[in-house]
């Protein structure tokens, strides 16, 4: 528990946590103090002028906000004439060159200088000398596109680039009008991080060349979600839309503070994993090669497995707790052998000490917590016997080749529930008994374990005009006892009591639970 | 044209006019005399002979939507969004993409506007920062047959030319 002290901001008593800032400290009662530069992962530079608070009696009496720590009996002004003349100048000298195009400028609707002009400025520009005009739409590589002329000079690139990825592309030069970020010749961001310059540029000034133009800020609709790309789990924000007459895509993911797992940062890879979500998705669910609706797909298997001497399940490492256990519940009920075999998923030496993992399942913890077994010779010995074979949603064709795929189930009936087409090898997807086109994870609710056994909630926002079942309602469809997320929830419960004080996996703390090392099966 | 106004008085208080059926076929009496009479002249009925006479439209009419272009024939819409933003009717579908003419940085890839939806509000000529959108092309009557073709492109709405002098339709702006 951190310790809290008593100040006053405009006379009002407030109690803060020490050790903390005046933005930090304030900002948790909810009292903003304007900044550009400051950023809690990157450290005060103090170099905007914005944060410039009042300190009654203070010795000196004017004090930027982000290299003051909070101190008892602190008396903070923001509202005093002073403070209010500083950061209204502060903001007319942001606009004297700012070429003020928030019609073709990306950050509308999320930038600092157009909520701080609202706020704190709000008047006709005193101008009458042409503005200073540079450099627009400059490539900085990485997929990051540079506008000189709206730049603050905020230096929070500059920074990131120096002390979080310690590569040091960016750097500042020149000074007064002229000063500019710029990369060094020949030498553009180029790391596997780079496109967080773009979260964290408070103006317009960078942005993604992925992103560019494709959707206005203000119509993305937003979800509290996971990255499934690797086992950390970052915390993310799914930004979503659905354009009239068209689908519900993607449009970008964009990290979500947790200072438990990701920070504020979010890798490149996993944020272009946004892709796979709306492009060159299975939609239709066949019964031996012709569409046919799902009861009468459920009816046919539900047939086959009773019928079956052995029945092989075969799960995603990316599944939520709910689907994994809901797979295992049918599987209790009808005999059959779940496995996890995910050998693919893990891509050798792609890690880094930072975010990336090797491991791309973003649940592998809360498989061996429900002890799922996921060794290649028990799926090779079951898959050889097994005259039913159904895949929830593994990527086999990342293991295996399409090969070994055919020759372990070349006189098995295949019911292939997947996400994307190719799953089990485009040879073996033609030969498959049944198909079904799975929910994938931005569409659906659930809790994901990542690689240091914190349990995560995440929730899918995005609605598909085409409807597709989820693991939960297709293992439900073939006859499991869990017949929805909820009595599915349940059932995790009981295999992990550490979760089992939670209602609903909706009441899980935003920043996640963290199992002990015995509770994650360590 | 200006409507004809006449004020009638109210009637209807006298035991005569309480029997209903005198009134009646006083009023038919009326009908018939109207007929006799417009049968052999029409010149003085209360109606436009529309389409053969078409109404006069002020500047300030909101008519069918148009794009306007640079003196260089660059459409000026940047693709803001503030129009379809605006839009209560939702009706304006806008796709945006990367300037190559090298005006700006951003322009519209498609822009379209459903006519059977619009409400003809001028919300979007309002909102628009750029000038690039008005209503003053003095289109009032658009028909079609299906609802596809209520929907018109870019190049259609750049092709249109203002119903009205520039002058006209800046005072019909003025006190806005």
């Amino acid at each position: 528990m951190t310790e809290m002290i008593k100040l006053f901001v405009n006379g009002e008593e407030v109690e803060v946590e020490s050790g903390k800032n005046l933005i930090d400290a304030l900002e948790k009662v909810g009292i903003e103090i304007p900044h550009f530069c400051y950023h809690p992962a990157l450290g005060a530079d103090g170099n905007c002028r914005m944060c410039l608070v009042g300190i009654e009696d203070g010795r000196p009496p004017v004090v930027p906000a982000c290299k003051t720590l909070a101190k008892e009996g602190m008396k903070v002004l923001l509202d005093a004439d002073n403070i209010k003349k500083i950061q209204h100048d502060v903001m007319e000298l942001e606009f004297i060159n700012h070429p003020t195009d928030c019609p073709i400028c990306d950050q509308a609707g999320e930038c600092k200088l157009q909520d701080y002009y609202m706020k704190y400025e709000g008047t006709e520009s005193r101008m009458w000398v042409p503005q200073v005009t540079k450099r627009k739409m400059q490539d900085f590589g990485g997929g990051v596109i540079h506008d000189q002329e709206r730049c603050v000079a905020c230096g929070r690139c500059v920074r990131f680039l120096r002390q979080i990825t310690r590569t040091g592309e960016l750097g500042l030069v020149n000074r007064g009008d002229d000063c500019r970020v710029e990369f060094f010749p020949g030498r553009p961001i180029n790391n596997r991080y780079g496109l967080n310059v773009v979260d964290l540029c408070p103006v317009g000034a960078l942005t993604s060349a992925d992103f560019r133009f494709k959707q206005r800020a203000w119509f993305l609709k937003r979800a509290e979600s996971i990255c499934h790309g690797c086992s950390k789990g970052c915390n993310i924000m799914v930004d979503h839309n659905k354009e009239k007459y068209e689908d519900d895509i993607i449009y970008r993911l964009r990290p979500r503070q947790n200072e438990q797992v990701n920070g504020w940062f979010m890798c490149d890879e996993g944020r272009m994993t946004y892709k796979l979500e709306n492009d060159n998705r299975l939609e239709e669910c066949t019964l031996a090669g012709a569409v046919r609706p799902l009861a009468d797909i459920f009816a046919d298997a539900e047939r086959r497995i009773e019928r079956a001497t052995k029945v092989l399940f075969l799960v995603s490492p990316s599944a939520s707790l709910e689907q994994l256990a809901a797979v295992q519940a049918l599987a209790e009920k009808t005999g059959a052998t779940v496995s996890a075999f995910s050998d693919g998923y893990i891509v050798k030496d792609d890690g880094d000490d930072f975010l990336i993992k090797d491991d791309k399942a973003a649940n592998r913890a809360g498989v061996d917590l429900l002890g799922i077994a996921k060794s290649r010779t028990h799926f090779d010995n079951m898959a050889k016997e097994a005259d039913v074979f159904i895949n929830f949603g593994n990527d086999l064709s990342r293991s295996l080749s399409e090969e070994q795929i055919g020759r372990l189930f070349s006189d098995t009936w295949v019911l292939n529930g997947a996400t994307h087409p190719g799953q089990l090898g485009a040879v073996m997807e033609k030969k498959v008994g049944s198909s079904i086109a799975l929910r994938s994870w931005s569409e659906y609710h659930g809790v994901v374990v990542n690689c240091d056994g914190i349990a995560q909630k995440f929730v899918g926002g995005v609605m598909k005009n085409v409807e597709r079942p989820d693991i939960v309602e297709m293992a439900a469809g073939l006859g499991s006892p869990a017949t929805g997320t909820a009595a599915a929830w349940a059932l995790v419960q009981k295999k992990i009591p550490a979760l089992a004080e939670f209602g609903g996996f909706l009441e899980l703390p935003a920043e996640g639970v963290k199992l002990t090392d015995n509770e994650a099966g360590k | 044209m200006a409507a004809k106004v006449k004020q009638l008085p109210s009637r209807g208080g006298t035991p005569a006019e309480k029997v209903y059926l005198i009134e009646i076929f006083k009023g038919m009496a009326i009908t018939l005399k109207h007929f006799l009479r417009n049968l052999w002249d029409n010149s003085n009925l209360y109606v436009r002979h529309y389409p053969e006479v078409q109404p006069d439209i002020p500047a300030r009419w909101r008519g069918r939507h148009r794009l306007l272009t640079h003196p260089d024939g660059t459409p000026k819409c940047v693709a803001c969004f503030m129009c379809q933003t605006n839009c209560p009717a939702d009706c304006i579908m806008i796709k945006a993409g990367t300037r190559i003419d090298g005006v700006t940085e951003k322009m519209p890839v498609s822009f379209t506007i459903d006519l059977a939806e619009c409400i003809y509000c001028g919300y979007c000529v309002e909102a628009c920062p750029e000038d690039a959108i008005r209503m003053d092309t003095g289109i009032y009557a658009f028909t079609s047959s299906n609802r596809e073709e209520m929907k018109i492109g870019m190049t259609e709405m750049l092709s249109l030319k203002g119903g009205f002098p520039e002058e006209e339709y800046q005072k019909g702006l003025e006190g806005e």
